[in-house]
């Protein structure tokens, strides 16, 4: 790690009050004449709930767009598997909400760690959201009389959140994917699917294209364009396990980070406390249950570690509800890092359950007692069948077990007001971004700042960029920019074929995971993260001597695809450990076990860490730099949940 | 063509229009075949007379049969072809097939009756040819057939019948092509609901069993007149 | 403990879009009845690449049923045998120790082979490019609660959205139609005030360009139902007829 430096994060943030920040900035910018709009090319980097709806947007504003996305087909971006719902601050229950309310429990939910004026401006756009999708054809769940339902959604205390069952996530997503259809229909996108992005290509000082391998036939592309937006989602897969899809990757917002974008807050990691638990070492990934389950179900371990009988055998008093013991006022409804950390704990001093011994008990039996089954039923039917589905008990009958896994990171592509990276021209929007969930995301928020971005804040900062920005036409896809960038992502791929040794990229993607699991995970220690970083700089050297990448790279081939993904969240896993290790607090989504209080909560430092940090790439290593952040309008408490 | 007549021409041989053409004409063949055995069971009535003046009546329709003979040809062979242009496309939109392949039961209304339709269709339409020579333009009044209804002479159907179905071939075939057409009917009723867009998750659990019911009742109906000739003395 | 298990595997094998492809039989005896049958493909995989074969190529993404990315004609059936389930989310004790699975991949015209079980189902989303959508673009969007919705409606509208455009249905469709795929999308926007507003247009466009895909005509037979992960209705068939002939006769 290199010393400190300031001076190069102007997040440009406008002037003036909070609430007239926004308009303001809109009243001011700059605009590109419809006539010219047509003249700019745009590319825009995955199809999720950020790329598709800015896709959607920006060409329907009249830019020429090209959209690319690693699956087979835009529809099925990750955003997709988003459960629960989408926060808005509209207020349709009269319950007390208000966009001040809908910031602050961000700002707050963020254990202070975002910036106030991004914050605001996406709760203030929050309720646009809504009125698009319901536009778009997006069934938000609704009311006898015809209006939409709200619910109450990860210990709010107002119902702000709308939802589609329990499938909120792919209805947006569809919406946005609709949209983009009608512009691909419309001419104005080019949709190239099975592409993943290999290299940004930055020449004169901006971001004017990118290389992208086509994974079916191998071949390597140059785009160019006016501007990228980076749009790839978040880094959980670092882990291995976790509830991302197995394509979620880090690879392009790496390549950017290397060529000058700065990566902020990569320690920022959310786990989420009910998660169906790992069953063995076959495990490819993590399935996550809706928080809600924690309304009426139960968290407990058995008192006597060696006891082996069967759950429902357990008498009360030889059960431990531990969240209840030792959080009295919230009990089962604790936030999620502090539901999550408990229960390592638990699992960690041998009381845990199940073959693997990592699991807790969620016990509904008491709920069912008091309410019916029926009720129960109704309120968790689809989740209690899932879980049946998965794990082939019935949780009507046994407790489930649930255990805490990596859901979203908070971390990503340092951004500026206008969400424009350090690199000019290069945007980012969505999960990629680092920008509005602080140190910690509050549940129904992720889809929400992926919308906002795409519909409602880019079109507004890209066309200040484009008219601003001095951007040579004659940019060609044989500029030596492009033709080193396409050389070295070549090289990347014919390094990966040519090692042969003896382990699979599946193997290093397992041990990986399990050095950022215990050491970078739910609750992280000095010595540990010194230890994660030295493992992980032998694996990445053992990756690079013994990786075993069968076939060829000129058809698909997915174990090569993966291999180059793990070779980035390696290097990512070394980023992560340094700026968890800098971060000499305890704040949201990262715990430092030297930083706690007496009773075992979260100790932040406002005095001294009340920043962003951004890391730069060098060749000799990450250097920070450090975005201040001033709480001009809200003032940081401590969270207590006793 | 004006264009509303070309989009209509376009909407007909869509995937939709051509399963809609499919649906109105099956339906239009389920009353015919209806009638028609509603029609022969007159023959199982006492003597000859109810049989053969059920079929003067028809006959002395004298143009309208023309027109309804015309239209129920134009529907039995836009059946026949749009059903064969299924068949064919079904097998170009999939050239290669499964090694394996298997119902998953449950909603599906996959079955022999459906998987079917081509065969049965094709055997009941050849079997129509041999059906219209032997009855429609077999032996007539010129050829001896007379019976005398109300002291007018009639075309002794109920004759031609009777000796037809003496011969084992006639009786015992017959048969096996009406159990054919049941079974056609048994997928085709609900398929022709569908097809209509006359169901909804509501109406189908009624809708699908009366296929069955129709077809069997169909194929029953058809098969009593034949085994009765048969198997009555003499 | 959990049930160790061995499975036997014949899998289609096929190195690109033009090469012949053949059943090729495998052998895993580690399976368990905890793993899916995507962890068992999995599995079988690491096995191959440590035997310096190329291993099984097949799309998977989410892994929890919602994507759409896999889809696997398992033991003859599309996603295989247990009812309103994803591949990715059906587990080996579906099976019985010593089981053998047939695993192949989709097959329609359409939908042609790219490599071993993974195709190219680009014809959906050009199905939902002819007219999948509600025409608007973003902003001037009035209030969402600005048009009551019967909750009915909605509900049922729900139930065709759910469609994960995963293609079973043309999988198992005896005659690869795409009838349930473009239906639930038509139905869905049809039952929204919202998306009614085009309906007509829409439906005869997606139907056309189904038809110009090369997909089967559908006769009926409902398996796409029985497969569907999401359980959608053929009603939204019946539905989409009903939407075509009105925008025939209404012009």
């Amino acid at each position: 790690m290199q010393t400190v430096s300031n001076g190069r994060l102007d997040a440009k943030v406008p002037a003036g009050r909070l609430q007239d920040k926004w308009d303001a900035y809109k009243g001011v910018v700059r605009l590109v004449s419809p006539a010219n709009k047509r003249k700019y090319t745009i590319l825009v980097v995955g199809t999720g709930l950020a790329g598709a709806s800015a896709a959607a947007t920006l060409a329907a504003l009249g830019y020429n767009i090209k959209s690319f996305c690693i699956q087979d087909s835009a529809r099925r971006a990750h955003s997709i598997a988003a459960q629960g719902g989408i926060n808005a601050a509209k207020n349709y229950p009269n319950d007390g909400d208000s966009i001040w309310r809908l910031f602050y429990d961000t700002i707050k939910g963020g254990d202070y760690r975002a910036r106030e004026a991004n914050v605001y401006r996406l709760a203030q756009v929050s309720s646009n959201i809504i009125d698009q999708a319901v536009a778009q054809g997006v069934p938000f769940a609704r009311e006898y009389g015809g209006m939409l339902d709200n619910r109450s959604f990860g210990g709010a205390q107002v119902s702000r959140t709308f939802y589609a069952r329990g499938q909120t996530g792919q209805q947006l997503l569809l919406g946005a994917y609709q949209a983009l259809s009608q512009q691909i229909a419309a001419g104005r996108v080019s949709m190239l699917p099975r592409r993943e992005m290999l290299d940004l290509v930055v020449t004169g000082g901006c971001a004017r294209g990118i290389i992208t391998r086509d994974l079916v036939t191998g071949e390597m592309e140059r785009h160019v364009g006016d501007a990228v937006l980076l749009c790839t989602g978040g880094y959980g897969n670092a882990y291995y396990l976790s509830t991302n899809a197995k394509n979620s990757n880090v690879t392009a917002a790496w390549r950017c980070y290397k060529r000058g974008a700065f990566f902020a807050n990569p320690c920022y990691t959310q786990i989420h406390p009910t998660c169906i638990p790992v069953s063995g070492s076959y495990q490819s990934k993590l399935t996550l249950m809706s928080e809600s389950l924690r309304n009426d179900g139960r968290v407990w371990v058995p008192t006597d570690p060696a006891d082996q009988r069967a759950p429902e055998a357990i008498p009360e008093e030889d059960r431990d509800y531990y969240l209840e013991r030792r959080y009295p006022s919230f009990g089962n409804l604790v936030p999620r890092d502090v539901a999550s950390r408990a229960a390592k704990k638990e699992c960690d001093e041998g009381r845990g359950v199940g073959e693997t011994r990592l699991a807790v008990y969620l016990d509904f039996s008491e709920a069912m007692r008091r309410l019916g089954e029926q009720a129960i039923r109704e309120r968790y039917g689809n989740l209690f069948e899932m879980y049946e589905r998965i794990t082939g008990d019935n949780p009507y009958g046994t407790p489930m077990r649930i255990y805490p896994a990596v859901h979203y990171t908070m971390g990503g592509l340092w951004v500026d007001y206008e969400l424009q990276s350090t690199v000019p021209g290069l945007f980012v929007l969505g999960e990629a971004n680092f920008s509005d969930h602080g140190a910690n995301r509050l549940g129904a928020s992720a889809l929400m700042q992926g919308l906002a971005d795409g519909y409602f804040v880019i079109p507004y900062t890209m066309g200040a960029y484009i008219a601003g920005a001095d951007l040579p036409a004659d940019v060609s896809d044989d500029d030596p920019a492009f033709l080193e960038a396409e050389a070295d992502a070549r090289v990347r791929i014919d390094r990966l074929s040519t090692v042969q040794g003896d382990k699979t990229p599946t193997e290093f993607h397992r041990e990986l995971g399990a050095i950022l699991w215990n050491h970078v995970g739910m609750s992280r220690t000095r010595e540990g993260l010194q230890e994660a970083a030295r493992t992980i700089a032998n694996l990445k050297e053992e990756f690079w001597a013994r990786v075993r990448v069968p076939g060829t790279s000129d058809t698909l081939n997915k174990n090569l695809e993966f291999a180059g993904r793990v070779a980035d969240f390696m290097e990512l896993g070394e980023l992560m450990a340094c700026d968890a290790l800098r971060r000499e607090e305890s704040c949201g989504g990262h715990f430092r076990e030297e930083h706690q209080t007496l009773e075992g909560e979260a100790l932040r430092h406002d005095d001294e860490f009340a920043d962003v940090a951004a890391w730069e790439f060098t060749e000799n290593g990450p250097k920070m730099h450090l975005e201040k952040l001033s709480f001009e309008f809200v003032k940081p408490t401590t969270r207590s949940y006793k | 063509m004006t264009s509303s007549g070309s989009l209509l021409l376009k909407a007909l041989v869509s995937p939709v229009g051509r399963k809609v053409l499919t649906g109105i004409t099956g339906a239009g063949l389920v009353i015919f075949v209806i009638i028609h055995m509603a029609g022969n069971l007159t023959y199982l009535l006492p003597g000859s007379d109810p049989y053969n003046l059920y079929a003067h009546k028809l006959m002395s329709f004298g143009w309208g049969l023309y027109v309804l003979e015309i239209g129920l040809a134009t529907f039995f062979l836009l059946h026949a072809i749009i059903g064969v242009s299924i068949f064919v496309r079904k097998r170009r939109a999939r050239p290669k097939g499964y090694k394996l392949y298997k119902s998953a039961g449950g909603a599906s209304r996959m079955g022999l009756s459906s998987r079917s339709m081509i065969y049965t269709g094709i055997i009941l339409l050849v079997f129509l040819v041999f059906h219209l020579i032997s009855f429609k333009f077999g032996p007539d009044v010129g050829d001896g057939y007379v019976a005398i209804i109300k002291g007018e002479e009639v075309r002794d159907l109920h004759r031609l019948m009777t000796e037809k179905f003496k011969g084992p071939l006639y009786a015992f075939g017959y048969p096996v092509i009406m159990i054919l057409l049941g079974l056609h009917m048994r997928h085709g009723v609900w398929s022709a609901m569908q097809s209509l867009g006359l169901t909804n998750p509501r109406i189908t659990p009624i809708v699908y069993p009366l296929g069955l019911i129709m077809g069997a009742g169909v194929a029953v109906g058809f098969i009593v007149v034949p085994l009765t000739i048969y198997f009555t003395p003499v | 403990m959990a049930k160790q298990m061995t499975i036997h595997l014949r899998v289609w094998r096929q190195a690109g879009p033009e090469a012949p492809g053949r059943l090729v039989d495998y052998t895993v005896t580690e399976a368990n009845e905890h793993m899916s049958f995507l962890e068992l493909l999995d599995v079988l995989n690491e096995q191959l690449i440590g035997k310096g074969q190329d291993p099984v190529e097949f799309d998977s993404d989410c892994r929890e049923g919602i994507c759409g990315s896999c889809g696997l004609m398992v033991g003859g059936i599309a996603h295989g045998p247990q009812r309103r389930t994803a591949v990715c989310q059906l587990h080996m004790r579906s099976f019985k120790d010593g089981d053998t699975i047939t695993v192949e991949p989709w097959r329609a015209r359409a939908f042609p082979i790219i490599r071993d079980l993974v195709v190219d189902r680009s014809a959906f989303d050009r199905i939902i490019v002819a007219g999948g959508y509600v025409s608007v673009t973003t902003g001037g969007a009035p209030d969402a609660n600005a048009l009551p919705i019967r909750k009915h409606e909605a509900d049922e509208a729900m139930d065709y959205a759910a469609c994960i455009g995963c293609g079973a249905c043309v999988a198992a469709c005896p005659n690869g139609s795409a009838s349930l795929f473009t239906a639930a999308k038509i139905a869905h926007l049809e039952l929204l005030p919202q998306g009614r507003v085009e309906s007509e247009r829409r439906t005869m466009a997606m139907v056309d360009q189904m038809a110009a895909e090369g997909f089967g005509d559908c006769s009926n037979h409902a398996e796409c139902e029985a497969v569907c992960p999401k359980g959608i209705s053929v009603a939204g068939i019946a539905r989409m007829r009903r939407a075509y002939m009105k925008g025939v006769f209404a012009g």
